[in-house]
């Protein structure tokens, strides 16, 4: 049993992939396995999206890389489709380990017509009814009330499902942060709230965000558990998460993980990080890569694969994001007359003036449109026979 | 009266600036003028704002002038009421305009209501600014115009500027205005219109419309980024002979309702424009102002051209369907000629 409220994140491997502390690893090889591939597809995810996102097929991207400890070894605690999950922003490695499909994922952040939330969303903000993670606003800690109302629900319903909210060390500075977690607190609401503590949000440091020694120990303030564990440390963070999830379900109340992390990106694609902190720091926690101290003690375990087991591990996961991508560089947005479904149940006569008004305008446009293309294509047609005639083929 | 865009002292020296620039450039000078004066905010510090709007602030006026926050909207806001309360002037900055609602009560219970519930014994002069606007496929809450919600709040100015010149000159006027003032700063105007601006101190006053564009045949009112919309739609409008008379209102509180009038006067034909989504955006009070105050003067109904009482459109790299496009707004001109 690991204890709250300890001075030191929990670790259960060190840097040099030694086991720490007495007891064994009780996870089995096939599960570590699994969870060493969920983390290469989060930090291989997150460089295809920079890519993509140079090539213009997404407006903007927030990495992940550094934190895949975290939001892997959580994603392996929880019961996937099972638990309903309030993710935020930063959390694609997460939805990639639920097994939320990376099509999805990528046809979210390429807003098309095909994603779930039919484009209307920025990237970054997931959802999936059918694996039971819930859409998030851009509001930061937003998620957080709505999720301890869903637990206080689940609780009611006598349900053996718990509800899971992430968030960053920003958002707990926020109202509604404080609420949503004082409200699940007295309620005694399913709720494992999950901070994801890389120690930034943007250029605001940890001291500059709090005067509490770390997130955790908010837990004192509500009356709940608070853990902390390593967030580079899959396996500590796979341990205690779900240590927590199952008090969780046991229905003993809230509980406060927080996972100390570090975000090797920028904070966005918007972002230039060297304004707010140095190099050295940055190469410090380069240095404590999750995946690496992972393969460290699956070496010592003797089950890691070899280089070409890894290689061919990575090459297909990159090629699966290839195929997907092949796929979806084929499909396209939503038309602009989706902007008025949904916004009520029903279409009310105001919308439908303006949705009328502006298909004439679009008919217009499209029509210019063709004329145009038209021409210019006569225009092209011309001017190859001109050349033609000119022999200049 | 209407002032053709005020042309700035010419003894003053002159450096070309954007937008954005020419903001950081009024606080700068804030700064320097009145100790009272501080600045805070997410990011604002060390980083210099999301959008680099107080870039330089901090090195050059010490960090207990201006500094950053924990993310916390509700606690920038508040803090900044306590603060007038023992006369210091504070300049807060919130991330995008969407993040607003997280500390609206604040502004609503708190910040509106000083100088009222006191009997003007405590007032709270400070500004809040934000950027604001869409166009530039940032969804959600970064896209919003949330004008509404403060021009329907008493007690708050509304102010947005559109070029550097009246960027950093509404600025300065904003700090030193006795009531609490909030600075709407386009996102898309930050960095895509510059022009000479004097580097030395000067004001553009609260309440003064600018005249954009001359015409006599319809009024165009508008503020913030449609005001190059609509000089968009008004210049291929003059290629086929129909002259605009466009207003950029520059504050929606306190209304250069007199330069409104003026031009409907003369024209008789009125197009208003805003980014807002149309219903109960402030087109509608303007409109109802007309109707009050110039009915007999109309030629024909007055139109509205506004955003679509939608959230925002859908994601696309090409193609913002939500903002009144110049399209949209030329096809309101032609509809008030022929009514
Ligand atoms: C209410 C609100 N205020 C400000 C922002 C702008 N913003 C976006 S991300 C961010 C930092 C969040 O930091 P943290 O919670 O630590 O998450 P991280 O980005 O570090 O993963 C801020 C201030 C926002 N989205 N919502
Ligand atoms: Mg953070």
């Amino acid at each position: 049993m690991y204890k709250t409220f300890t001075e030191k994140p929990i670790q259960r491997i060190g840097e040099d992939g030694k086991r720490l502390g007495r007891q064994k690893i009780g996870l089995p090889p096939e599960k570590l396995l699994e969870m060493y591939r969920d983390m290469l597809r989060a930090r291989l995810f997150d460089e295809k999206l920079v890519l993509i996102l140079r090539q213009g097929k997404t407006s903007f991207y927030s990495q992940s890389t550094g934190m895949e400890g975290t939001q892997i070894g959580l994603a392996h605690a929880i019961r996937a489709g099972h638990d309903w999950v309030w993710p935020y922003y930063r959390d694609q490695g997460l939805m990639l380990a639920l097994g939320v499909p990376a099509r999805d994922v990528l046809a979210q952040f390429m807003g098309l017509e095909s994603d779930e939330s039919k484009a209307r969303q920025m990237p970054h903000h997931f959802s999936s009814r059918a694996h039971r993670v819930v859409s998030c606003s851009s509001s930061i800690a937003n998620q957080v009330a709505p999720a301890a109302g869903m637990a206080m629900a689940q609780k009611y319903l006598g349900l053996d499902e718990i509800t899971v909210c992430t968030f960053g060390d920003g958002a707990t500075s926020e109202g509604d942060w404080h609420a949503g977690v004082n409200m699940a607190a007295v309620n005694g609401a399913s709720v494992l709230f999950v901070c994801e503590n890389n120690q930034y949000a943007i250029s605001a440091g940890l001291e500059s965000q709090m005067k509490c020694k770390n997130v955790s120990s908010k837990g004192h303030a509500y009356g709940i558990p608070g853990y902390f564990v390593d967030g580079q440390d899959v396996v500590a963070v796979q341990e205690v998460m779900l240590q927590a999830a199952e008090e969780v379900r046991a229905g003993g109340g809230p509980v406060l993980v927080e996972a100390l992390t570090y975000r090797i990106g920028t904070h966005s694609s918007a972002d230039d990080d060297s304004k707010y902190r140095s190099r050295e720091e940055v190469q410090l926690w380069k240095n404590r890569d999750p995946i690496v101290r992972l393969e460290r003690y699956l070496e010592r375990e003797g089950i890691l694969p070899d280089a070409t087991g890894r290689q061919a591990l990575q090459q297909g996961i990159r090629s699966e994001l290839e195929q997907i991508l092949h796929q979806l560089n084929l499909e396209s947005g939503p038309s602009w007359r989706s902007m008025f479904e949904d916004v009520y149940s029903d279409l009310p006569v105001h919308l439908q003036e303006q949705y009328q008004s502006l298909e004439v305008e679009q008919l217009a446009l499209e029509r210019a449109e063709a004329l145009r293309r038209a021409g210019a294509r006569e225009r092209a047609e011309i001017h190859a026979t001109q050349l033609i005639g000119e022999g200049s083929y | 009266m209407t002032q053709l865009a005020e042309k700035p002292n010419p003894i003053s020296e002159k450096k070309v600036m954007t937008l954005a620039a020419a903001l950081t450039d009024g606080m700068d000078i804030a700064l320097e003028r009145d100790e009272k004066v501080v600045m805070y905010g997410e990011d604002v510090g060390v980083m210099g704002g999301v959008f680099r709007v107080t870039t330089g602030l901090q090195g050059k006026h010490g960090k207990h002038r201006v500094f950053d926050t924990p993310l916390t909207e509700e606690g920038i806001l508040g803090t900044a009421v306590g603060m007038c309360a023992v006369g210091w002037k504070p300049v807060v900055e919130l991330q995008f305009g969407g993040f607003l609602y997280a500390g609206l009560d604040q502004v609503i219970s708190h910040v509106s209501r000083y100088r009222y519930r006191s009997r003007g014994r405590w007032n709270t002069p400070m500004v809040i600014r934000f950027p604001y606007g869409g166009g530039l496929n940032l969804l959600e809450q970064h896209h919003d115009s949330p004008e509404t919600y403060l021009t329907h709040t008493p007690g708050i100015k509304v102010v947005f500027p559109t070029t550097p010149y009246d960027a950093k000159g509404l600025m300065l006027a904003a700090i030193e205005d006795p009531d609490p003032v909030v600075i709407f700063e386009n996102i898309k105007l930050y960095r895509s219109v510059k022009e000479e601006v004097p580097t030395g101190y000067y004001t553009v006053p609260l309440g003064k419309a600018r005249k954009v564009m001359d015409g006599s045949d319809v009024t165009l009112i508008t503020w913030g980024a449609m005001v190059t919309q609509c000089e968009a739609a008004a210049k291929a409008a003059l290629e086929a002979g129909i002259s605009c008379d466009v207003l950029d209102l520059r504050t929606l509180v306190p209304l250069d309702l007199e330069a409104i009038l003026e031009s409907v006067e003369k024209t008789g034909r009125v197009v208003i424009v805003h980014e807002a989504n149309l219903t109960s955006g402030f087109g509608g009070e303007i409109a109802a102002l007309i109707a009050e105050k110039a009915l007999f003067s109309l030629e024909a109904p007055i139109l509205r051209v506004a955003g679509f009482d939608t959230m925002h459109s859908p994601f696309n790299p090409i193609n913002h369907f939500h903002r009144p496009e110049p399209a949209y707004i030329a096809d309101a001109i032609r509809k008030v000629l022929e009514a």
